[in-house]
């Protein structure tokens, strides 16, 4: 049984952040959940998996942000409470749902539950979501450390429950990714019943249908929709999840919110500024509490605002303090407009310790100066820089190295519009530079068919999009239906490699299970592709020649949109991983190395981990640690002295 | 709750390494044990990149007194643990401090770079003397040949952390290793994963 | 003359579009290949010095130096390069009426050669569909399938590269002026290779004045006939101006002004029509598209036409005057456009790396004063 379901009196676990919200919403019995897995947020629907027979939920891997949200929307309709959760990204895959959605409001409690990446550390942007509250009105909570991510959650349903809409919950990498210890609260009995009553009046928010449509009549939705913003806002008053410390009138006062405000505390501790600074740590940060604000406003000359990414509760607390500013006086604000924190990457203790430093003129010095100097300068000499690559044995470096071939030998100046999963690395060396565009989920194939019509402008290079099986039901499928209606002559490249694999192997609608582990139906991407009216053909990325050939015939004879199925599962995936199909070995007396005939393309180019440069020797060797035993590589060295053999 | 006196409060330990070293692993698995000793632990983990080769690091805080943030400032760790002598390096540069204790496996991880042969990565045991002349307490141990020899190179960090429990600055016991263990993974696996954690005891 | 690697070829020669897809830099290593007809750089090499730059016709060609080493005489710019003797020529006795080209010289040396133990393998060139697709061919009656021209350059050298390294030796090629140009750098062996061997051993050089753009070329077909249905391909001597491409059932005539627009750029860089570097060089006989004409260049090449001949495999006659006559203003036409084209574009000695051929000012001069304007004579690949 899940830790996660632990009924014990007084239990405690140390828990991630994302497992917190998962109990924080078994607490407030929860019914439906659904989503799209992205770092940071993926395990939260794992974790609801683990535990959906023993609480009877129903849960899913969506097709995408958008459905996931409509999903958890139907559950809501019938008065159930539902979640739906994504990275950041996720939020405006989904947006045109949820604007209307926030319309039409919300019957059972709802959640909208984003993981935001401040730092990009494991995304394309950091772009965030709290500005969608804004944009959508609708409340918008941020949980400020462990206990909190579980306690908010059966809050913000009671919320959502009270003004009949959507409520969202924002956390950040370093809440979702990080753990503490929480404490557990009872978990609810009541048994779910589901109604969706539709036979009522027309906006009748308890028995009429549920909908958007406020054509030539805002008032009829958007009126009540603000009146429900402006509930919230009473109640965020009182939200006991906004916690002021420190001094009744502190020399300065810090605004925060989320992971910072653990970053602000720890910061004031350090530097023993506990009895001048006080902290209003906000969870309610839209819309926001003016009267709480205003009170801690007018106990302070000066505000620091704390806080990752924009400075929104920067821009957000001027304009309060502005409307008040006869109540309140003129106040001196510190934060990412004047300079003292940064408005982009994440945060962190140090950054909150510079600017206290700076505006306390008081000196600070994590490790002594000459210490770090000299291990600073060690690393220089002795820890070279680890970039990012295909693990040893992924399907992706192999597709990229045919594509490289197929578009060099093609020699018309083709190119491949990238898109996202681990295969955005065929922008850098380890994919060979071949990606020229990167974007948004499935973007790649949409302005691939794009490229395709621009011949008459004189743009008349082959174009080619790359695209994970995850990706293709995601967001691709569109951009190929239109590339195919428009007779837009360019090639995808569907690298199926079975399952999300960059997220850790979420199912799609491509997979024979669910994210239960049921067996569900499978769709064939091929048959799908064909279905629609393009060129198919499929290859083993493995074979090298095949699949170059392949693309190559593509490119050069077919009209119209063709997919180019690259079908191999990747290195982590359960049916490979720990499985070698080979003993890859080097013979050295075989081994060109640096001279003319090679100039080491094996372990300089195809840069698989797995294969080693001697600088002594002057040939290359396997690293039988890291080696997964593809044997691709015994068919990039062209003096034939990487040997396989197949393992019995 | 156990009374065990922490050094420092918070005690900040680093866990680190490179993508697929079983870095998280050894992170939660010391955070769990110490939870249930009834200290405050707060881990802070990076592992985005974590399956392509990229370094990762765990941020571990231990206290009586309050939750901490999920990242250690600059300069305050008080035990950096690194799967890999590069990373090793790496976080103390940033992480370190005069009194900080640092236990690295002396097996290297290239990068990629060095693998194409654009960078180098100097002889480990040159790092090792270079190190040990500026921080006094840094134990290099072979726990990648520990682990080979055991069977699996995936046992480098349960080998890692027998070490650290010898080293005796973090609050834990092989009862409480065994316990925290029995709970992650299949009884078939638990000998082999004493075995290493007790190798790595004998170390150092 | 300066060496250097695969990226600065690339820049000058591929990038430029003055690579003819001769295939010298193909085969060698893993960073060139050849695709429907054009060489590709598919990686970065970071060699200092290649033995593909140092291959190449189309950069840093020194002709004195070949010269020199070839025949033991220095450069002099003639129009027909240096020789021992010309001839008329055809295929003899010993040689079964073949569907070949012209006089069938060309064949009968190679299928002679190979009867003989003269040369071990050939490297030939045949095709699939309409693309060239040179290859190594062992046995004597294997020449025949290889016997027609084909218009479009081919990578004939990476095939001379592939049998080289899988251990053939004494091997004869039937090459193209660029190609010939190749092969005679390659058996410099301008690397300084201790282990360098040459294994050419004869090297039938044919007249050319142009070579297709294989790309262009098969679309401008593939417009205008079914490409399935394709025979055999002609340019009859003039004054006929015409393509000729046979189909299963008929004859089609375009007109070679429309020819001469899938002619890609590189071809009008180059000075020589008669494979001036080979041992042997063989066209067709102006006015007489039965016969050939044969050039004599080297000892070793000369030996095998005189025991082809004496075992009746050729048949040579004397060349009329007035043919030579016009085979050296043509060939001088060719010399002084390409030169003109060379120095037009700093191709003519220049910055290291990036010249097309190194001439002194003395034979820079005198194909200058040698050619004549005129139209181009119509010998081809």
């Amino acid at each position: 049984m899940s830790y996660l379901i632990d009924e014990g009196k007084n239990a405690s676990h140390l828990l991630m952040g994302n497992e917190a919200i998962v109990r924080g919403a078994l607490e407030a019995g929860i019914n439906v959940a659904a989503g799209y897995p992205g770092t940071p947020s993926s395990e939260i629907i794992e974790c609801f998996s683990q535990v959906a027979k023993e609480r009877n939920l129903y849960v899913e891997w969506s097709t995408n942000e958008k459905v996931a949200v409509e999903v958890a929307a139907a559950a809501s309709f019938a008065g159930l409470r539902s979640l739906c959760v994504m990275k950041q990204n996720g939020v405006n895959v989904a947006s045109d749902f949820l604007l209307h959605l926030a319309s039409s409001g919300t019957r059972g409690g709802m959640i909208l539950v984003t993981c935001d990446d401040p730092g990009a550390l494991s995304s394309v942007n950091e772009g965030e979501s709290r500005l969608f509250a804004q944009l959508l009105e609708i409340p918008l909570l941020e949980p400020g450390d462990f206990q909190e991510a579980k306690d908010i959650i059966p809050w913000a349903f009671d919320l959502s429950e009270k003004i009949r809409n959507i409520v969202m919950v924002r956390s950040v990498t370093r809440l979702s990714h990080a753990s503490g210890n929480v404490h557990f609260g009872p978990l609810p009995t009541r048994v779910a019943k589901a109604e969706f009553r539709n036979s009522g009046p027309l906006l009748d928010p308890e028995t009429g249908p549920m909908i958007a449509m406020i054509v030539g009549a805002p008032e009829a939705q958007h009126g009540p929709q603000q009146e429900k913003m402006k509930r919230a806002a009473e109640i965020f008053e009182t939200c006991p999840f906004n916690t002021y410390t420190g001094p009744a009138t502190p020399e300065l006062l810090i605004i925060t919110s989320s992971a910072c405000s653990l970053y602000s505390q720890e910061a004031v501790s350090i530097l023993g500024l506990g009895e001048r600074v006080g902290i209003l740590k906000l969870a309610t940060t839209w819309p926001l509490p003016q009267r709480l604000l205003k009170k801690h406003l007018a106990a302070t000359p000066k505000i620091l605002f704390v806080e990752e990414v924009a400075p929104t509760l920067e821009d957000h607390v001027k304009v309060v303090a502005a409307e008040s500013g006869a109540e309140i006086g003129v106040k001196t604000f510190f934060g990412k407009k004047s300079g003292h924190l940064p408005s982009l990457g994440e945060l962190n203790p140090d950054l909150v310790l510079m600017a206290l430093s700076r505006i306390f003129a008081v000196p600070y010095e994590g490790a002594p100066a000459d210490f770090s100097a000299a291990v600073k300068a060690l690393a220089a000499r002795y820890a070279p820089p680890r970039g990012m690559t295909f693990c040893p044995g992924c399907p992706h470096r192999a597709s990229y190295w045919s594509i490289n071939n197929a578009l060099k030998l093609d020699g018309r100046g083709g190119f491949v519009c990238g898109d996202i999963g681990c295969y955005v690395m065929g922008t850098m060396a380890a994919g060979f530079n071949t990606c020229k565009t990167l974007h948004a989920m499935g973007s790649g194939s949409g302005i691939a068919s794009g490229f395709g019509k621009l011949k008459q402008f004189g743009v008349d290079q082959p174009v080619l999009s790359v695209c994970g099986d995850s990706t293709f039901f995601h967001a691709a499928m569109p951009a190929l239906a239109n590339a195919i209606h428009q007779r837009s002559p360019f090639t995808m490249l569907l690298m199926d490699n079975r399952g999300t694999a960059m997220t850790g192997f979420q199912p799609h609608p491509g997979s024979p299970t669910n994210v239960l582990g049921e067996a569900t139906p499978a769709l064939d991407m091929e048959k799908i592709c064909r279905a629609m009216g393009a060129k198919v053909e499929v290859s083993d990325p493995f074979d090298l020649e095949k699949t170059r050939q392949k693309l190559n015939h593509l490119m050069e004879y077919a009209d119209g949109a063709k997919v180019l199925i690259l079908r191999r599962a990747c290195a982590l995936s359960p049916e490979r991983r720990g499985k070698k199909e080979y003993e890859v070995t080097v013979d050295e007396s075989r081994c060109r190395g640096e001279d003319c005939g090679c100039n080491r393309i094996c372990t300089r180019i195809f840069g698989c981990p797995g294969l080693i440069w001697d600088g002594e020797k002057k040939v290359s060797r396997i690293d039988e640690i890291i080696c997964v035993g593809c044997g691709v590589c015994a068919d990039i060295c062209p003096a034939g002295a990487i040997l396989r053999k197949e393992v019995a | 709750m156990s009374d065990v006196k922490l050094a420092k409060d918070p005690y900040n330990v680093i866990i680190t390494g490179v993508g697929g070293q079983g870095n998280v692993l050894v992170a939660r698995l010391l955070g769990g044990m110490l939870a249930k000793k009834g200290f405050l632990v707060a881990i802070g983990e990076t592992f985005g990149a974590s399956q392509r080769g990229g370094s990762v690091m765990s941020h571990l805080r231990i206290s009586r007194l309050a939750v901490a943030s999920p990242q250690i400032p600059r300069g305050r760790a008080d035990v950096i643990v690194s799967l890999e002598p590069a990373e090793a390096l790496r976080v103390l540069a940033l992480y370190g401090n005069p009194g900080t204790m640092l236990l690295t496996n002396s097996h290297p991880i290239y990068p990629v770079g060095v693998i194409k042969g654009e960078l180098v990565y100097p002889p480990v045991a040159e790092m090792e003397a270079a190190i040990t002349q500026i921080l006094p307490t840094a134990y290099f141990i072979d726990a990648t040949a520990r682990a080979l020899a055991l069977g699996n190179s995936i046992l480098v960090n349960i080998v890692m952390l027998g070490a650290l429990g010898r080293l005796n600055v973090v609050p834990f016991n092989r009862e409480d290793f065994q316990e925290a263990i029995a709970l992650r993974l299949a009884t078939g696996q638990l000998a082999i994963n004493l075995k290493a954690f007790d190798e790595g005891y004998g170390m150092v | 003359m300066k060496i250097f690697g695969a990226t600065k070829l690339a820049e000058t020669v591929i990038q430029t579009e003055l690579c003819s897809g001769c295939g010298a830099c193909i085969d060698l290593c893993p960073y060139f290949r050849s695709y429907r007809g054009k060489t590709a750089y598919l990686f970065p090499c970071t060699r200092e010095e290649g033995r593909c730059f140092a291959y190449c016709p189309k950069v840093e060609v020194d002709p004195d130096g070949l010269s020199r080493f070839l025949f033991a005489k220095p450069y002099d710019g003639h129009p027909l390069g240096n020789w021992r003797s010309i001839h008329v020529a055809r295929a003899g006795a010993r040689v079964k009426r073949q569907p070949f080209q012209s006089g069938g010289t060309v064949s009968a040396l190679m299928y002679f050669s190979l009867r003989s133990g003269c040369i071990r393998g050939a490297i030939l060139t045949g095709r699939k569909g309409l693309l060239p697709v040179p290859q190594l061919v062992t046995r004597p009656a294997g020449v025949w399938r290889h016997s027609l021209s084909k218009y479009t350059a081919a990578p004939t050298l990476a095939a001379l590269n592939r049998a080289i390294a899988a251990g053939h030796e004494a091997l004869g090629v039937v090459a193209t002026p660029c190609q010939a140009t190749a092969i005679a750098q390659m058996r410099m062996n301008p690397l300084q290779n201790r282990s360098f061997r040459d294994h050419t051993a004869l090297v039938i050089g044919l007249f050319c004045t142009w070579a297709l753009d294989f790309r262009k070329f098969e679309a401008f077909l593939a417009e205008r006939v079914p490409l399935k249905d394709i025979v055999k391909i002609d340019i009859p001597p003039p004054p006929a101006s015409v393509l000729e491409v046979y189909l299963q059932e008929e004859k089609r005539e375009f007109p070679l002004d429309e020819i001469r627009l899938l002619v890609p750029d590189t071809c009008g860089y180059c000075l020589d029509m008669t494979s001036e570097f080979a041992d042997v060089s063989v066209g067709v006989l102006e006015g007489h598209p039965e016969l050939n004409t044969l050039i004599v260049r080297t000892e070793r090449g000369e030996e095998i036409v005189r025991e082809a001949q004496r075992q009746e495999y050729i048949i040579l006659d004397d060349m009329p005057v007035e043919n030579r006559e016009h085979l050296e203003w043509a060939a001088g036409n060719k010399k002084q456009r390409g030169l003109r084209r060379c120095m037009e574009t700093g191709r003519l000695n220049g910055e290291a790396g990036t010249a097309c051929l190194r001439l002194t000012g003395e034979v820079t001069d005198r194909i200058l004063k040698n050619g004549r304007n005129g139209k181009e004579s119509p010998c081809h690949t």
